[in-house]
């Protein structure tokens, strides 16, 4: 058994620390570095980041990679409307607790529903990042990002970020999370790897079946 | 000129003075201390005024007062202007009154001719007596305001410090029974020597019960639920601008040195410290420093502790500090007791059963008090 | 020097009483109850300080923390929860048979009052008593520790009363099994 009131001394401990370090070591400043901006300028938008693939974000290297923010949506590289996990089935919707993710599901030309969002939105004013859409999203879709310069000046769309600035490349996600995306990405090789040898298992004994079928046919031909 | 009035003046003003600059100065550091804890840097850019020397931002307590001086005067339409008007002052008094009850010995009080004006013989039960009329201070602020939120937020400070205010008596009464005299020059003087009643397991009992109950008291992290940004707005001072707030503020920091004050009175010795023979003026510098240590205190468990939540706080209240410090009342009277017989071993006996009984009923309650923790449970995606 | 003390306690003394008087005055006039209380509390307060006048520090104290601190909250938190509190007007109280009412409360101060008052001891002979907090630990300890167990047992099941009125009345399930 620990010592009672245990954890308020050594969360003293901690801020102790802090306290002291943050005279000797500059780097410690952690909220006080801009300095991925060239100018050292503050960023102006939700959009003005840099969104190509592989660029290093500033603003998330000098958090820990158990920091999180807001949601974002994965693909695997490419194209990201071609490879995106999420196949807009609405559980994060439903589950999620202020309701801040809008779902619209997409439908070709002839207007079946395929497996995309066409519409997602998360009201990041809303969002209070408690990660239940990625408990429950089945499809390993939607994982949490750490971004957090979001400030706008826009009052009323400013923090209502859309789909295309929700999707991020898988590479993005082992860039920030490098821990949980190797885990992640390990789980659903395990459960592609089970469902392979499940389809092989049907259809060897699918192929088994018809066999026997032929065979009986045969014979039954025979006589 | 009236030589009663000179000598209340010279008793009360340089209380006034010195604790108004301490304000200023305790806003500073813990502006500086908290943002440093924060891993940011906390004001540095305000000090002496028309240069270009900041002072490490020394400055800013000025700024900010010449500010709020400055700010519009807003009252809601439909509040009571009366009580809006007079919730900070009533607020303010009684903070600064018990200041004067404060053992602290200036050296020019000695020279006068002899005023029975603050060292009362029940200086402990009217501090407590007036810091409860602070409760009737947030009371009006919530009402005054004409605002659901600031009411309910008026409500739960008001229930937070009526239950705060038990445990808080409690510890103090095992001073006052120990010394047996409800005098604060009286519990000084008998702590002389590096005696303090913080050295001993029900005294430190006591000294840790009295200061988590005075940090609720004074509406302090981790227990400052009624005025936090991100609960509502600003609870019961949501409507308050200006100067208004300016007071609110400066009661809430004048009510928290004054509480460390009966804190350093009774458990800490008062003016005790090293080279008191010498220099006798040397007892202020010592209690000041010692109130000052506590704020540091209370500033460090600011930046660490996360808020309590409504129902967590009054359950450690009544389910945790309350028994405790019945406990300990019991306790500290039979070790008294135990203490007369003065002799060694049996005092050495008495800590250590004292010090494991009081342990162990800390122990025992927090694990009655433990809620259990449950798997969350999804409705849509099972 | 003595004069002097004795000068101001006598001005302390008229001030005291005036704000008491007025305090208890406007409590019993105002339509408005959450004034009315406020102004009551500024009652206690006074009373508080004609004790201290009188170097009855511990009885100050209390009445400060019994009677502001704890009966005042009270009453607050009880008006707080009735409807109505701000009058719709800030009108006097006038009532039909107020002059009976003057009768009646110079009669009652005349019976019930006066004779202790004449009965007082002077004021020189007053001086000589010094209240102290010992003596009353020692009387409550000892010649009234039964009247103190028994409002600590009034005390107590007034506390349990409350916890079991707050906790509200179970309405008995209806039995919709078929039996």
């Amino acid at each position: 058994m620990s010592i009672l009131g245990g954890g308020i001394f050594k969360g003293m401990k901690v801020t102790l620390w802090n306290f002291v370090l943050s005279y000797f070591r500059r780097d410690r400043l952690t909220t006080n570095d801009y300095s991925w901006r060239p100018d050292g300028d503050l960023p102006q938008g939700i959009g003005d980041y840099p969104k190509e693939e592989g660029e290093q974000l500033s603003d998330t290297t000098t958090v820990t990679n158990y920091s999180r923010n807001f949601p974002m949506l994965l693909h695997d590289g490419g194209e990201p409307m071609d490879t995106v996990r999420c196949v807009a089935c609405q559980i994060c919707e439903r589950e999620c607790p202020p309701q801040c993710i809008y779902i619209e599901k997409d439908y070709d030309e002839n207007g079946k529903y395929i497996k995309r969002p066409a519409v997602f939105d998360i009201d990041v004013s809303v969002c209070m990042s408690c990660q239940i859409c990625v408990e429950v999203c089945p499809f390993d879709a939607i994982v949490m990002n750490s971004q957090f310069e979001l400030s706008t000046p826009d009052r009323f769309g400013g923090l209502l970020v859309r789909r295309d600035d929700l999707l991020k490349s898988n590479d993005y996600y082992h860039q920030i999370h490098p821990e949980e995306a190797a885990a992640r990405d390990q789980k659903m090789a395990v459960e592609k790897a089970a469902k392979e040898a499940k389809k092989k298992a049907a259809a060897e004994k699918a192929k088994a079946a018809a066999e026997k079928k032929a065979a009986e046919a045969a014979m039954g031909d025979a006589e | 000129m009236s030589l009663v009035l000179i000598d209340i003046l010279i008793a009360t003003v340089p209380l006034m003075l010195i604790f108004a600059s301490l304000f200023a100065f305790t806003t500073w550091l813990e502006r500086k201390a908290l943002a440093r804890i924060q891993n940011r840097i906390g004001p540095n850019k305000v000090g002496i005024p028309c240069t270009r020397i900041s002072l490490f931002g020394l400055g800013q307590p000025a700024a900010d007062g010449i500010k709020m001086l400055f700010k519009e005067d807003i009252v809601p339409r439909g509040a009571d202007r009366l009580f809006h008007l007079l919730a900070p002052i009533l607020a303010l008094i009684p903070a600064m009154l018990v200041l004067c009850f404060l053992p602290l010995e200036f050296p020019w009080t000695k020279s006068l001719l002899p005023v029975q004006a603050f060292l009362l013989d029940g200086a402990v039960i009217f501090f407590f007596a007036i810091t409860g009329l602070n409760t009737l201070a947030v009371f009006m602020a919530g009402w005054a305001s004409r605002n659901k939120y600031s009411l309910l937020g008026g409500m739960r400070a008001v229930a937070q410090m009526v239950s705060y205010e038990i445990p808080l008596v409690l510890s103090a009464v095992i001073v006052v029974m120990m010394v047996g005299s409800l005098n604060a020059a009286d519990i000084v003087k008998e702590q002389t020597g590096w005696n303090w009643y913080v050295f001993s397991p029900w005294g430190l009992a006591a000294f840790v019960i009295f200061f988590i109950a005075s940090l609720a008291e004074t509406n302090r992290s981790p227990f400052d639920l009624p005025e936090a940004e991100s609960e509502i707005i600003a609870g019961y001072f949501t409507e308050y601008s200006g100067f208004k707030f300016a007071l609110f503020f400066l009661g809430e920091y004048i009510a928290m040195f004054a509480i460390s004050g009966l804190a350093v009175t009774l458990f800490l010795g008062g003016g005790d410290g090293p080279g008191l023979a010498a220099a006798p003026w040397l007892s202020v510098v010592w209690f000041l420093a010692k109130i000052f240590a506590l704020i540091a205190v209370m500033i460090w468990l600011r930046g660490t502790l996360p808020r309590l939540r409504v129902d967590q706080l009054m359950g450690f209240a009544w389910k945790f500090m309350l028994p405790l410090s019945i406990l300990n009342i019991l306790v500290a009277g039979f070790a008294w007791h135990a203490q007369q017989q003065n002799s060694k071993t049996i005092t050495v006996i008495t800590w250590v059963i004292s010090l494991a009984i009081l342990y162990g009923t800390a122990s025992g309650l927090n694990q009655l008090n433990r809620g259990s923790v449950r798997p969350r449970k999804y409705k849509y995606a099972e | 020097m003595n004069e002097e003390i004795a000068f101001w306690k006598e001005i302390a003394f008229w001030i005291l009483s005036a704000i008491a008087v007025l305090g208890a005055l406007v409590a019993v006039r105002k339509r408005n109850l959450i004034h009315g209380v406020f102004a009551l509390l500024v009652f206690f307060a006074g009373l508080s300080g004609l004790f201290l006048l009188l170097l009855a520090e511990f009885i100050a104290a209390v009445q400060v923390l019994v009677y502001i601190g704890a009966v005042g909250v009270l009453l607050l938190f009880a008006i707080m929860l009735t409807e109505r509190v701000a009058g719709d007007d800030d009108r006097r109280m006038t009532s039909r048979g107020w002059s009976w009412g003057l009768v009646m409360a110079a009669a009652v101060f005349v019976v019930l009052l006066l004779p202790p008052i004449l009965q007082l001891p002077s004021p020189e002979a007053a001086q000589e008593i010094k209240p102290s907090v010992e003596e009353l630990g020692h009387k409550l300890m000892n010649p009234y520790v039964v009247t103190l167990e028994v409002l600590a047992l009034l005390l107590t099941a007034a506390l349990i009363g409350a916890v079991t009125a707050a906790q509200g009345v179970r309405m008995p399930k209806e039995e919709d099994s078929p039996e």
